[in-house]
């Protein structure tokens, strides 16, 4: 065999880890990529008739409702899969530290990477479908919507992270992080227009760091879109860093912790 | 700081020291506490020396194999070496149910950077696994002596300088053991073996040197018999 730098091994590890998460989420499942497509357009559909049924048909200024749905349910998804998913990777691949080429951190990139890849075409395809089925939902500028997609999907990875040290540690600490990810859901504005919210609710939602890159990714779709004051890209991105850093010194300190757990 | 360092570390001043181990310390914390499993532990095992590791059911050897793979951390002391040390032969924990042996072999193959020679790494393990079409069948339908081929045969297709293995003849059936006896004996020479086994024979017949483990100490014996010897002597008292 011949010598590889430090960074050659990683890449390999990441080519090898990638290859092996694909294959087994395609195949774990006899849905595997039909479910994929389908899980996000059942939950908006259901969401769809939720309003229609229920609720007062509301205005949103600036947007369709449907189209509003779709950026928002998807882009909360791709934050919320790729930190639950990232959360279980250093125990369901407990064997491979093994290898000492694979550090648990490299399981947590790599099932970010594929989760973001995966959300990433399912969202490409779903607006495309909205839109061939004439839904006003071309972005109107694709740069600040592909930021901020980005922005959530380093959201996701850098809770996941951290999350990842919490749950392998603290094995009952999964639960209680999936039970926290409902309640952010509503109160990310992803279904329940923010700007309907009382006005002192929202200066508390302006916390969230996820309302803003939803909002925010909105504005990317949507020209004529309002939504709050006070909502910038900014804070979810200084977030987004500041949980990775984080999460990656967690994940330096307590390497040894984690693999043998 | 401790830790493992590996090759140019100013302290490998012995040039025929395959792997030196000094002071070597380790214990697991956990809810029921734990003594010291390996208490300053110091051995050097010379280049191209094969070494049995003896002593009683909980005396550590595991442990040690796990240090020397470096798939733990000790808790002090450290392991100099620039050998290249394999994953404990035979170990199963790293393949996914789910897929198949070929694709099992296929990702071992990768983190190695083996992507070049893919296909002579798949052909040596399916021809040392020899469980035909099972191999691109998913691994949880395996029998767990399919498993131990398919994982020994992967060991084996890699080279490396120091093989280390816990038990790993002990399990399948006697074509398997066979054949596992006879791919070490092969390696005589170009690789050095470290091995546990609560068979005298296989000990005997590949390794030169022991290491008897007591009491979280390492006692080095130049001759595995007299490691066994003082072995057996313990546990007949």
């Amino acid at each position: 065999m011949k010598e590889r730098s430090s960074l050659q091994v990683t890449l390999h590890v990441w080519h090898a880890l990638f290859m092996r998460e694909a294959t087994a989420r395609m195949s774990g499942d006899r849905l595997g990529w039909t479910w994929m497509l389908l899980e996000p357009i059942a939950h908006i559909s259901i969401m769809i008739a939720v309003r229609e049924f229920m609720g007062r048909i509301r205005f949103i200024p600036g947007a369709d409702f449907i189209p509003f749905l779709i950026v928002g349910i998807m882009g909360f998804f791709v934050f919320r899969d790729a930190a639950n998913r990232s959360m279980l990777a250093i125990n369901s691949n407990s064997g491979l530290f093994a290898y000492r080429q694979v550090h648990p951190v490299d399981t947590i990139i790599v099932r970010s990477a594929l989760e973001g890849t995966l959300k990433t075409i399912v969202f490409v395809l779903m607006v495309l479908g909205a839109a061939f089925l004439g839904m006003q939902i071309i972005p109107s500028d694709p740069l600040k919507v592909m930021v901020c997609w980005l922005v959530l999907w380093l959201l996701g990875f850098g809770l996941g992270l951290i999350f990842s040290v919490i749950a392998t540690l603290v094995q009952e600490a999964e639960k209680v992080i999936r039970m926290l990810m409902f309640p952010l859901y509503f109160l990310s504005g992803v279904i329940i227009p923010v700007q309907f919210m009382p006005y002192s609710v929202q200066q508390y939602l302006l916390y969230n760091p996820i309302m803003h890159s939803i909002e925010s990714m909105r504005y990317g779709f949507f020209q004529s879109y309002r939504s709050i004051e006070g909502i910038e890209l900014l804070y979810p991105i200084s977030f987004a860093l500041v949980m990775i850093c984080l999460g990656l010194m967690l994940q330096i300190r307590l390497k040894m912790k984690l693999m043998t757990q | 700081m401790f830790g493992i360092d590996a090759a140019n570390s100013p302290e490998n001043e012995v040039d025929d020291a395959m792997i030196e181990v000094q002071d070597l310390y380790k214990r697991y914390h956990g809810p029921f506490g734990g003594d010291w499993v390996l208490k300053d532990v110091n051995f050097t095992i010379p280049q191209g020396v094969s070494v049995g590791l003896v002593g009683r059911n909980g005396a550590g050897k595991s442990t040690l194999l796990k240090l020397l793979a470096r798939m733990d951390m000790p808790d002090k002391g450290r392991i100099i070496t620039d050998s290249k040390i394999s994953w404990p032969i035979g170990l199963k924990g790293g393949f996914q149910g789910s897929m198949t042996g070929r694709q099992n072999v296929k990702f071992v193959a990768r983190i190695h950077g083996g992507d070049d020679r893919m296909h002579q790494i798949i052909d040596s393990v399916q021809d040392f696994a020899e469980i035909g079409k099972a191999f691109d069948q998913p691994v949880k339908t395996y029998s767990s002596g399919m498993k131990s081929r398919l994982a020994f045969g992967l060991s084996l297709a890699f080279d490396f300088d120091v093989y280390i293995s816990d038990e790993a003849t002990a399990v399948g059936d006697t074509a398997f053991k066979e054949k596992a006896k006879k791919a070490f004996r092969d390696r005589v020479g170009k690789s050095s073996l470290i091995m546990v086994s609560h068979s005298v024979g296989i000990l005997k017949d590949l390794c030169q040197a022991g290491i008897w483990l007591h009491k979280g100490q390492a006692i080095w014996y130049d001759k595995l018999t007299d490691a066994l010897k003082d072995y057996e002597k313990s546990i007949s008292k």
